[in-house]
């Protein structure tokens, strides 16, 4: 296939790039440089500017200034077709297929030339799949295909269009430890046919497991590119962060732990009818941080509403303390003296109002509580104030529309807003998802703070090594079945993520 | 994206651009006004027209006198009262385009007790009336609300639809069981008693006391209670409305339920208080223009008032132009689209800019 | 993403309202027209005058019920249903009339506020227009559609200083508001002379705006079909009924569909020129109303039906200049030059202007009018014995009989 070109120069030289969004300057000076034959990790926080950087590689936006060059040929991309043309090719986080087609349709949906006669074509992707290590039915249908099958199918389609430059937007988010590690081996085999790739994540283990080089980004800046084999994760948050952080996450011993919660034979179908949780049994306990452990879909969401009644059930059980609150609405749970904090996964679509102010979004849960048909916005008012002072949210002021805020400044007036109201349980669904490193350690004190006053907290998560860390027990959810329910302390990232799969079931331990 | 030019970038891109201040977004908005108002200008000019003779006259016309005001004041009367309409449904972001039927149907409900129980005292009436068109304006808009929450209809098609069967209800009317006996045959709805004519305030009929009542009741309602503040939670995010444990049916068919109320009355105001007769002109088109003023005001009742008369104004003064000048109507019209283009293009420009593609583009 | 949306959104309501705007304008004018014409009818209101043309010669209540008005001091206001510049059809023969009263009297342009496209089914519409007229001076206002009868009325009573002469309605009140209309079956009949000279086929088409409850279509029609008849009684009058004052697309299709059914001439009683169109597209041949149609359609018309309105505003004007406005209606004729026949083209079989001249000629010397007996109806009821006449308010408002020549299609 491609042959890495006799001079070693680089794939892709980016020289003093610049761009802005009205005042914001997402991307500021940045040089960055991408040989043929590495993977490049590009790190950074979220708002470093790192899919500003991307999506102007792949003719997406435009630099205001600064110059591209590609294989050593100064460039203009002004759209994503002069990328392909250029060999660049952008796995976007969010896969772009069409569900309906086939794999093999997608491949080549969007490319121009004559169309091959099928048999000949799926040979050419099957040879393609063959040199990479790709493993993929160019028969099936979108539709049928697991998360990893999809991504597969995303990587295809940048080979099929040969592309020398493989760009990926955070491959692994989706995809359970063992998936991540045919991923990363795969990407190994195409750096050793001479691919320039460039990886972006946050994850520093991933980081220093695949990477040669690491650029980091910080504030829109390049701030330094270090060999992989001469650095470690504490120095690659340093720089990302811009000063020296704690790494640990503490892990107080439970309180007293109580079942307050029991779960038993739930089972919940999705909108479309799918089973989404199936006969599941738990029980969720005062004074501890039970951790949630399952691939993307596995049943997580739909177990977080139901617990929040905001989800109807097919069967099952849901008792407080004795009381059943299964099939009541929220409202009416409240009015039974239970207090419920639930962060949602989507949370200014659906755990706030995002053109709304903080004071506005603390009267969510509240305001039907006042009396009369007016609203009382006075203990908001002062609710927020003291939100703001007590977590350091950043906001222009308590009126702001709370989607102006950053990401870690939006979590913040969400979980502040839960734990005001003073709950016994607290649901938290992916409360770190996109928060840099400085926030995430917010909320994991936040957590421990409510664990150590006694609240059963909740914690879905994705991360499998903060799980690890932070949570007293972890359940593990596959297909809608737990295929696991284990001691934080004692079980390893592997053993969880067996579980994941479902193909090893852990022990119960108390 | 067009597909014979490889790898040249459109001559011209959108890009969406990050918010601007209050302030800014405020300054630009005047400018397309002023923009508009040049623009306008251009256009009379091309007419043979001179421009600032033309606006003084439209100033002129609808201010000139007494009687000018009150004219120009009652064609606000309906506008003002169904862009407060359409506004609750708005809030909720349901596209509801079927004010000019939630009039109509106010209307003919009001019509029914203006013709056949004009014996009535006359306040009683007035408040019967006055309930007509709530219940008739209101249960138009509740019929798309209710197939949207039960067949998950669409609600613009719907209540677009409606509008027209509201229409041809006044003209099955008019020819039919409601004819006008003494009309020799033509097809028209009697004038109303006089007993059932609104009473005049400061020489226009009150309807216009009612339209100022019900934008700040309205202001107030948005803004002050919980129904309100569960409008523009539902507005905002269906889920985060079952997040926060509203019930969105109910909230849904609550809303359009006033919607299509405040439109109703604007339909009652509208055939008792200007027309003293039901026709199918009595919404003329205001539930269209209606939507224009919702949205040119963000949704604002203070700023609804303000901009409705502006319309007013713009409105009655083009019709003396059209008398002084021979101009006819339809440069009105013309005018008020070139307002509104500029107007609506600017909004554009806050949300998004446009880059021009730079030279060298490799080809 | 919403707001793209909205944007869209926008758009289509915008084009939905313009839309809306500029289709309402032949939906309004529907119910325009020429309108039942009876003073007579009116007989509930206080009016006493009688309906006749002399009636409105003023001079002889020896002084009127305004005080003269310098003529450099007169405004007249016009209230037209749609624009003049249509260039054929109702409101352009009406502001042809004001026009030609403008000469007549010598006005300057600013004197005439008109106000077009009034929409006659929209009250605000209407009370907006004729208050900017009073806004602007005038002390009469000639309003021409049957629509705006009720907005006279009410407005007549609240500005008593002003006066109102409200065109093809029935009310009045003897004072301020007035009505005016003119026997136009005179022409009718005429016309009628031509057609069935010319028919080969003895089946003469006639597309009428209503039916028989109206009796100034059904009275036109009868009128027609006598003038057919006093020609050829072998011929037939087909009339097709298309349910609207002004229907471009059903006028065109009724006139189609009479000439399938074989008729060979088609009148009409409608507002645009499309059945002479119609016909001329189809070879046959035609008769018009309003204004000459053989401008329109002319390998196809023999003549047209037509009015002078510059006689009655020219009248009315100088009344309320000399001062002696009367309040009284108007019904005027041939004789007054209200009433018209269009000259008769080279298409007409020949004797046509003989016929017509004969004819004509009884009609101006008062000793014979359209509806003198014997008359029978199409069922073979006797209407009129010999020698008996129609009262005016019969011919305004009764007629809901056709002619016995007449079949409704």
């Amino acid at each position: 296939m491609s042959q890495t070109p006799a001079n070693p120069a680089c794939a892709i030289e980016c020289r003093q790039i610049t761009k802005t969004f009205g005042s914001v300057v997402a991307n500021d000076k940045i040089d960055l440089d991408v040989r043929y034959g590495e993977i490049l990790a590009l790190l950074g926080e979220n708002g470093s500017g790192k899919t500003t950087l991307m999506n102007m590689l792949s003719g997406i936006y435009h630099p205001d200034s600064g110059s591209i060059s590609i294989a050593g040929q100064p460039v203009s991309i002004n759209s994503p077709v002069d990328a392909m043309h250029l060999g660049i090719g952008m796995i976007h986080q969010h896969f772009k297929l069409v569900d309906a087609f086939t794999a093999m349709d997608n491949i080549v949906l969007g490319t121009h030339g004559k169309r091959l006669a099928p048999k000949v074509l799926k040979e050419r992707i099957l040879e393609i799949c063959h040199s990479v290590g790709l493993e993929i039915d160019p028969e099936k249908r979108v539709y049928e295909m697991s998360v990893s099958e999809k991504q597969t199918v995303e990587i295809l389609k940048v080979l099929y269009r040969d592309a020398k430059i493989l760009i990926l937007d955070e491959p692994t988010a989706v995809l359970t430890p063992q998936e991540t590690g045919k991923l990363f081996a795969i990407l190994r085999r195409m750096r050793e046919q001479g691919r320039a790739i460039i990886i972006i994540t946050h994850k520093l283990q991933e980081v220093l497991e695949i990477s040669d080089r690491v650029t980091i980004l910080w504030k829109g800046k390049s701030i330094d590119t270090v060999n992989t084999a001469e650095t470690n994760a504490r120095q690659l948050t340093e720089l990302m962060v811009g000063r020296p952080v704690s790494l640990s996450i503490q892990r107080p011993q439970p309180q007293d732990p109580q079942p307050v919660m029991d779960v038993q034979g739930l089972t919940v179908k999705k909108p479309d009818g799918a089973i989404a949780l199936d006969g599941i049994s738990f029980d969720i306990r005062s004074g501890e941080i039970l951790g949630i452990a399952g691939v993307a879909g596995s049943g997580q969401k739909e177990l977080c509403e139901t617990i929040a009644g905001l989800t109807k059930s097919e069967k099952g059980h849901i008792t407080f303390k004795g009381e059943e609150i299964l099939g009541k609405t929220p409202a009416e749970i409240i009015s039974l003296g239970i207090h419920m904090g639930f962060v949602p996964e989507d949370r200014l679509g659906m755990g706030l109002v995002a053109s709304m102010g903080m004071v506005d979004n603390m009267l969510l849960k509240s305001y039907r509580s006042h009396k009369g048909m007016f609203i009382d916005r006075k203990p908001a008012r002062a609710l927020a104030e003291e939100l703001i002072r007590r977590l350091e949210i950043v906001t222009p002021g308590e009126d702001t529309p709370v989607r102006l805020l950053s990401g870690g400044n939006v979590q913040k007036v969400l979980i502040g807003r839960e734990i005001e109201s003073g709950p016994s349980v607290l649901i938290t669904a992916y409360p770190v998802r996109g928060l840099d490193i400085n926030s995430s350690y917010t909320v994991y004190d936040l957590l421990n703070e409510q664990k150590q006053k006694g609240v059963a907290v909740v914690f879905v998560g994705e991360d499998l090594d903060v799980l690890l860390e932070l949570c007293d027990r972890i359940l593990v959810l596959c297909h809608g079945r737990i295929t696991g329910l284990v001691d934080a302390s004692s079980v390893t990232k592997e053993q969880i993520g067996l579980m994941m799969t479902g193909s090893h079931s852990g022990e119960v331990q108390q | 994206m067009n597909t014979q030019k490889l790898s040249h970038e459109p001559l011209i891109r959108v890009v969406k651009r990050t918010e601007r201040p209050p302030r800014q977004v405020t300054l630009l908005r005047a400018l397309a006004l002023v923009l508009s108002i040049l623009a306008g200008g251009l256009f009379i000019l091309s007419l043979g027209y001179n421009p600032i003779e033309i606006y003084a006259t439209i100033l002129s016309g609808a201010f000139r006198s007494k009687i000018a005001i009150q004219g120009t004041v009652k064609i606000m009367i309906p506008l003002l009262i169904s862009s407060l309409g359409v506004t609750l449904a708005f809030k909720m972001k349901f596209w509801n385009i079927g004010a000019e039927g939630q009039i109509i149907a106010g209307a003919i409900v009001a019509s029914y007790f203006a013709l056949y129980h004009s014996d009535w005292n006359h306040w009683v009436l007035i408040v019967v009336m006055f309930l007509a068109g709530v219940i008739g304006g209101g249960i138009w808009g509740l019929i798309p609300a209710l197939c949207k929450m039960k067949w998950n209809t669409n609600e613009t098609l719907f209540t677009l639809m409606l509008n027209y069967i509201a229409l041809h209800i006044v003209d099955y009317l008019r020819d039919g069981p409601w004819k006008d006996p003494g009309s020799q045959g033509f097809p028209k709805i009697a004038r109303f008693d006089a007993n059932v004519m609104l009473d005049k305030v400061l020489g226009v009929q009150f309807g216009w006391i009612v339209a100022l009542v019900l934008a700040a009741l309205i202001y107030i309602y948005l803004r002050y209670t919980k129904q309100g503040y569960e409008i523009s939670v539902v507005g905002e995010s269906t889920e985060t409305a079952r997040y926060a444990g509203m019930n969105v049916r109910r909230i849904v068919l609550r809303t359009m339920f006033l919607s299509g109320a405040v439109c109703g009355i604007a339909g009652m105001v509208q055939a008792t208080g200007s027309d003293i007769t039901l026709t199918d002109a009595v919404a003329g088109g205001v539930g269209f223009t209606a939507i224009i003023v919702a949205w040119l005001s963000q949704l604002n009742p203070i700023t609804i008032t303000v901009v409705s008369f502006l319309f007013s104004v713009l409105e009655k003064g083009s019709s003396v132009v059209q008398s002084s000048y021979g101009l006819s109507t339809d440069c009105a019209d013309v005018l008020q689209s070139i307002i509104l283009f500029f107007v609506l293009g600017c909004e554009f420009f806050i949300r998004y800019r446009f880059v021009m593609r730079k030279k060298g583009g490799n080809a | 993403m919403n707001k793209k949306i909205l944007a869209f959104l926008l758009a289509a309501v915008m084009m939905v309202s313009t839309a809306a705007c500029s289709s309402s304008e032949p939906a309004a004018s529907e119910a325009s027209s020429e309108a039942p014409a009876s003073s007579e009818a009116a007989s509930e209101e206080a009016s006493s005058e009688a309906a006749s043309s002399e009636a409105a010669d003023g001079e002889a209540a020896g002084g009127g019920l305004f005080a003269p008005v310098a003529k450099e001091d007169l405004k007249v206001g016009v209230i037209h249903i749609t624009d003049p510049a249509e260039g054929s059809g109702y409101t352009y023969t009406h502001d042809l009339g004001i026009v030609g009263m403008q000469e007549n009297l010598g006005l300057s342009d600013d004197q005439i506020i008109r106000k077009i496209n009034v929409d006659d089914t929209d009250a605000t519409a209407i009370e907006t227009a004729m208050l900017e007229c009073i806004e602007e001076g005038c002390q009469i206002i000639f309003a021409t559609s049957w629509g705006y009868m009720d907005t006279c009325e009410a407005l007549a009573a609240e500005y008593p200083e002003v006066i109102f002469s409200h065109g093809t309605g029935y009310k009045s009140n003897g004072t301020n508001f007035n009505n005016y209309f003119g026997r136009i079956y005179q022409s009718r009949y005429l016309s009628g002379i031509a057609a069935g000279l010319k028919t080969k086929t003895n089946k003469i088409g006639y597309v009428g705006a209503q039916n028989s409850d109206n009796a100034e279509v059904t009275g036109g029609c009868n009128a027609f079909a006598m003038g057919v008849a006093s020609v050829n009684p072998d011929a037939e009058v087909y009339i097709k009924v298309t349910g609207s004052w002004f229907s471009p697309e059903g006028e065109k299709q009724a006139a189609e569909a009479l000439i399938a059914e074989g008729c060979d001439v088609i009148g009409q009683h409608c507002d645009t020129a499309n059945p002479a169109l119609a016909a001329e597209e189809n070879g046959v041949w035609s008769v018009g109303y309003n204004s000459d149609m053989a401008l329109k359609a002319p390998k196809s018309v023999l003549t047209s039906t037509m009015w002078d309105w510059s006689v009655y505003y020219t009248k009315a004007t100088q009344s309320v200049i000399d001062g002696t406005w009367d309040g009284s209606n108007y019904f005027g004729d041939m004789n007054d030059g209200l009433v018209v026949l269009a000259p008769l083209t080279e298409l007409c079989e020949e004797g046509t202007a003989e016929k017509v001249e004969e004819a004509k000629a009884k009609i101006l010397s008062g000793e014979w009018d359209v509806f003198t007996g014997p008359i029978e109806d199409n069922e073979g009821n006797v209407i009129l014995a010999e020698g008996e006449t129609l009262s005016d308010a019969d011919i305004t408002g009764n007629i809901h009989w056709y002619y016995k020549n007449v079949v409704v299609k």
